[in-house]
């Protein structure tokens, strides 16, 4: 009896301390986290296409996150990869995915925009 | 009754393992009514100042922050752009970074707040038997709009990195000194760092993407001190 009491206690416990119940995570990153330490760590174009890799499976499989939502961050992540990498056309959309998706982000996605849109007038002119 | 006793202990009980040895607990709602107040969408998550003696601690620790603001409902900008993005307009010093007005932060990212942070210890002491990493990490999150800190964090956190303490004897223990050395090798950094962001994004009150927001204004928190 007492041990039982004991139980059902520390499962209330365990309950209030994952946080209401939730069981899945509001996101999916699939293995993000991982590649972008491997990036950070050596930084070079094959584990920047490993990152990128990631980041597309982790949009691709969104719904396996609680909310369905693509992460905040992702689709400018995958933008920001086009753009070093000489595409500034997907880089462009992706950029207007993530501000079209998560508002908050429009102020600093639309400075982006102009910034690719000048470059892109400077280059045409030549 | 006898249902009603047992529900009462139960929670007795529970609030008793939260609680762990009694200290001063408060909610999210008194702790930190400005969040409430100001409501804000968006996390800019500034690197952080590294006064512990492990130099590699800054990036690596970079990785691990984006992911646990961003699953407490934030819209976090992404860090790598931030960073390279402040790298380009000539801001290399996380000190210059730290001291910068806030405003400009809201006119270049349109970001609501600011989060810093600071690690002061990041101690892993290693032993044959048992080693352990000590974390102490101090964070803030301060409005841009009103330069008022909404919420703040301030802990040490203590992570076991001893292996499963599996077979005696003296072969025994250079196994675990074997599995010791190879636990607080650089790749777990981030797996401590995790653990470490876990702790203390529980007293954060939810952002606008949780369905947990404004509605956890009573979860409890045990009180931390008034130091910033």
């Amino acid at each position: 009896m007492k041990k039982k009491l004991i139980l059902s206690g520390a499962l209330v416990a365990l309950f209030l301390l994952s946080g209401c119940g939730s069981k899945e995570p509001l996101y999916n990153y699939g293995d993000y986290s991982q590649e972008y330490y491997n990036y950070k760590k050596n930084m070079s174009p094959e584990t920047q296409l490993e990152l990128q890799k990631a980041i597309e499976q982790a949009i691709e499989n969104a719904d396996d996150g609680s909310s369905d939502r693509v992460a905040p961050g992702m689709y400018a992540n995958l933008g920001y990869i086009y753009l070093k990498t000489g595409n500034t056309k997907l880089a462009k959309q992706n950029f207007i995915k993530e501000k079209t998706l998560y508002p908050e982000a429009t102020h600093f996605m639309d400075r982006l925009i102009q910034k690719i849109d000048a470059l892109e007038e400077t280059t045409d002119e030549k | 009754m006898k249902n009603k006793i047992l529900l009462l202990l139960t929670s007795l009980v529970s609030l008793l393992v939260l609680s762990g040895c009694g200290p001063a607990m408060v909610t999210k709602g008194t702790e930190f009514p400005k969040m409430y107040e100001e409501a804000p969408r968006s996390i800019l998550i500034l690197p952080p100042m590294n006064n512990s003696t492990d130099a590699q601690a800054k990036d690596y620790y970079m990785t691990t922050v984006e992911m646990p603001y961003a699953l407490m409902g934030y819209y976090t900008f992404p860090t790598e752009m931030v960073s390279d993005i402040m790298k380009q307009e000539g801001v290399y010093d996380t000190e210059i970074l730290y001291n910068m007005p806030l405003s400009k932060f809201k006119e270049y990212f349109g970001a609501d707040t600011v989060l810093f942070t600071t690690i002061n210890k990041w101690d892993v002491s290693y032993a044959v038997i048992a080693s352990s990493l000590t974390v102490s990490i101090s964070s803030k999150l301060v409005s841009t709009k009103t330069n008022e800190t909404l919420w703040h964090y301030t802990g040490t956190i203590k992570v076991n990195l001893s292996g499963n303490n599996s077979g005696g004897g003296l072969a025994g223990l250079v196994a675990n000194a074997i599995v010791t050395a190879i636990n607080t090798a650089m790749a777990d950094y981030v797996k401590y760092a995790k653990v470490a962001n876990a702790r203390l994004i529980y007293t954060l009150p939810a952002g606008p993407y949780s369905p947990m927001y404004m509605k956890d204004q009573d979860i409890e928190l045990v009180q931390q001190g008034r130091r910033h």
